[in-house]
């Protein structure tokens, strides 16, 4: 069996809003990553994934705040650890992350080594700025990326290049688990597929152990990650190996949303585009029954009586609905 | 360096253009109003003068001592080789001190008060601010109101609150001069603390609405700042919180730089509600009474002055930022 880097049990974490109402945006989410995978995490923009992603770090500060649950890195539980400890020993150096927005992510007045710099005397400092500047500039060339871009401040680097800055000054550490919050989406076509590929390279040659790959299009989870899961509403929906979720989903949100995203793949095509209708629920008030019901085809009135619990139907595949798989695969049957 | 040099030489090239345009129109404009100024000096000066011929003469020697009857390009060569020279000619209220002499006396006066007090005010008010930023809560509950208050008093309010109080009131100051009138300025103990306490007031009137200012300044940018991504970032790759700070108030504290040059730029002009309130013997109060003397000698001399320290306040500040924030000269010469 493999090792396992990063579990996380029924994690819950909320923002409490200025009028202090608690927002559950992430809602006892449990995953595994072992040794050597890779997790991708499906939503619609809301659904709780970056939340999920920032949460996972084990770091928070306001508005966002822990909860309940675990998170268990390499065998060792940070959620009980003092803050301090958690940005030392496990940030940047452990966990590391990528943000969404990596056209802002370095400050526009440091030149890119220099903040390297800052990340690696931050878990490590006694390192020299020679050994610095010998480690940023041997994983930049390992990487593919000029290390002349070392010296330059972020204005002076395309969008492009500033993203691929970003990842490799993410990974300096060799941390073992790496969260990509939607690393290429707003980037060009391009651009996309230059970050995409690097971020798999970080796995193929041994720089994490283990990636989180969090994004809104779910047939591209489908060429980069090992497994899925969907969240829906601060919660897990579905959750199987990438083939399993994006050939053979079963919660008919993963079916919807397959539906609703242009798709370029081969073998895929055949689904029809059709938007999801409604909106997704306000996670001040989540409906007590199942979250997606209002905006579900095959919705009975039994669906909104009390919430869902997630089904696992084989080690790694689970979905959350009151319909039996068996019942659902029928009723997709019939449609087509 | 070489993207500096030419970012540097493209401003000094701007700062000659700007310098050469403000000079000329220094020179020009007084000399499009209608109406001749020798025949209005020779009608004062011929009152109750029958002797047509000797009217002539005193209109020919002005004629010939202000230049009047040339070209207005070889009047303009002379103005500007006797600016070059330091000459300005003579204050005509202040007759027969020259205008540089005028000048040379109060400017000092104003720096003293100004300089400082600018400094002072801005150190202060970003800190304020900063700090107003970074611990919210009750701290940025007490500053935020007084610095609104504080900034958007005007000068003479603020000046006339200090002098009815302090001086007034409580006769701690004195109400008004920059030495004891009975004094002769001299080297001595005496005259030193005479200026020390007269100089408290005016400087204080300057120092808290500087204050107000900036803290507002500040507060908002870091504010902003303290939200950016690349603070998220930082923080999510384990950076300890002092040293994003110390990025944060770095970065707030760019577009304040400007404020610093502006207020020192227009320093003469800024001083000048100060000056004429607490009757201080700087280049507000001496640019008044040329004013109110219609010496335009000493007018134009000193609206060179304050043109010439704006411009010399924006090239400096503009050669600053080039070195401080790489955005500037990448956005500039990209």
């Amino acid at each position: 069996m493999a090792k396992t880097v990063l579990e996380v049990r029924e994690l819950t974490t909320r923002y409490i809003t200025r009028f202090r109402e608690s927002i559950y945006a992430v809602d006892h989410v449990s995953l595994k990553v072992d040794e050597g995978r890779s997790l991708g995490i499906a939503g619609e923009s809301g659904c709780g994934k970056s939340t999920l992603a920032l949460s996972l770090m084990g770091y928070y500060f306001p508005p966002l705040y822990y909860t309940s649950g675990q998170i268990i890195v390499d065998e060792r539980n940070i959620t009980g650890m003092d803050p301090d400890d958690v940005r030392k020993t496990i940030l940047g150096n452990e966990v590391s992350y990528i943000p969404q927005a990596a056209m802002n992510a370095l400050n526009p007045t440091r030149r890119v080594i220099n903040f390297i710099e800052d990340v690696i005397q931050a878990h490590r400092p006694e390192t020299t700025k020679r050994e610095i500047y010998d480690m940023a500039r041997e994983r930049f060339e390992l990487l593919g990326l000029p290390p002349e871009v070392l010296e330059k401040f972020p204005v002076e680097l395309s969008g492009g290049m500033k993203q691929r800055t970003v990842i490799a000054t993410s990974v300096i550490l060799s941390p073992k688990v790496l969260v990509a919050d939607e690393p290429s989406s707003a980037l060009d076509v391009t651009s996309q597929k230059m970050v995409i590929k690097m971020v798999m390279d970080l796995m193929e040659k041994g720089i994490i152990k283990a990636l989180v790959f969090i994004t809104h299009e779910l047939p591209l989870l489908y060429n980069v990650t090992d497994d899925i899961m969907v969240m829906y509403a601060g919660q897990v929906v579905e959750r199987g190996t990438a083939q399993e979720t994006v050939f053979d989903p079963i919660h008919p949100y993963t079916r919807a949303l397959m539906g609703s995203i242009i798709v370029p793949e081969a073998g895929l095509r055949g689904v029809k585009l059709a938007a999801i209708p409604g909106t997704p629920p306000n996670l001040k008030r989540p409906p007590s029954g199942c979250r997606f019901a209002e905006r579900c085809k095959y919705a009975m009135p039994e669906c909104r009586a009390a919430s869902v619990d997630l089904h696992e139907t084989k080690a790694g595949r689970a979905y959350r609905c009151i319909i039996p798989e068996e019942d659902l695969r029928r009723l997709y049957k019939n449609e087509q | 360096m070489k993207g500096y040099r030419d970012y540097f030489l493209k401003k000094l090239a701007w700062f000659v253009v700007t310098v050469v345009v403000a000079f000329t129109l220094n020179f020009i404009l007084p000399r499009l109003m209608p109406g001749d100024p020798v025949a209005a000096i020779v009608a004062r000066m011929a009152q109750g003068m029958s002797n047509a011929t000797g009217v002539q003469a005193v209109y020919e020697q002005y004629t010939e001592l202000f230049a009047t009857d040339q070209p207005l390009l070889n009047q303009y060569v002379i103005y500007l080789r006797n600016v070059l020279n330091g000459d300005f000619g003579y204050s005509i209220s202040q007759y027969p001190r020259t205008v540089a002499d005028v000048i040379s006396a109060s400017i000092w006066w104003t720096i003293a008060l100004q300089f400082p007090a600018i400094i002072v005010g801005w150190i202060v008010g970003n800190t304020l601010g900063a700090l107003a930023a970074y611990l919210r809560k009750g701290f940025d509950k007490v500053l935020l109101p007084v610095s609104l208050f504080l900034s958007n008093l005007p000068a003479f309010g603020m000046a006339t609150i200090l002098l009815v109080i302090f001086a007034v009131n409580l006769r701690w100051f004195p109400t008004s001069g920059g030495y004891d009138y009975a004094m002769v300025p001299s080297a001595s103990w005496e005259f030193v603390w005479s200026v020390i306490v007269h100089y408290q007031l005016p400087f204080w009137s300057i120092v808290l609405i500087t204050i107000g200012g900036q803290a507002i300044g500040m507060r908002s940018m870091a504010i902003y700042e303290l939200n950016a991504d690349y603070v998220k970032y930082a923080r999510f790759l384990g950076i300890k919180d002092s040293k994003i700070i110390r990025y944060v108030f770095r970065n707030a504290m760019l577009p304040q730089i400007t404020g610093l040059a502006l207020s020192i730029g227009t320093m003469v002009s800024g001083a000048l509600v100060a000056e004429i309130i607490f009757s201080y013997p700087g280049l507000g109060s001496t640019t008044l009474s040329a004013v109110l003397g219609g010496d335009y000698p000493l007018i134009s001399a000193t609206t060179l002055i304050i043109t010439f320290m704006a411009l010399i306040a924006f090239f400096a500040l503009e050669i600053l930022y080039g070195l401080i924030d790489p955005r500037i000269k990448a956005a500039q010469s990209g």
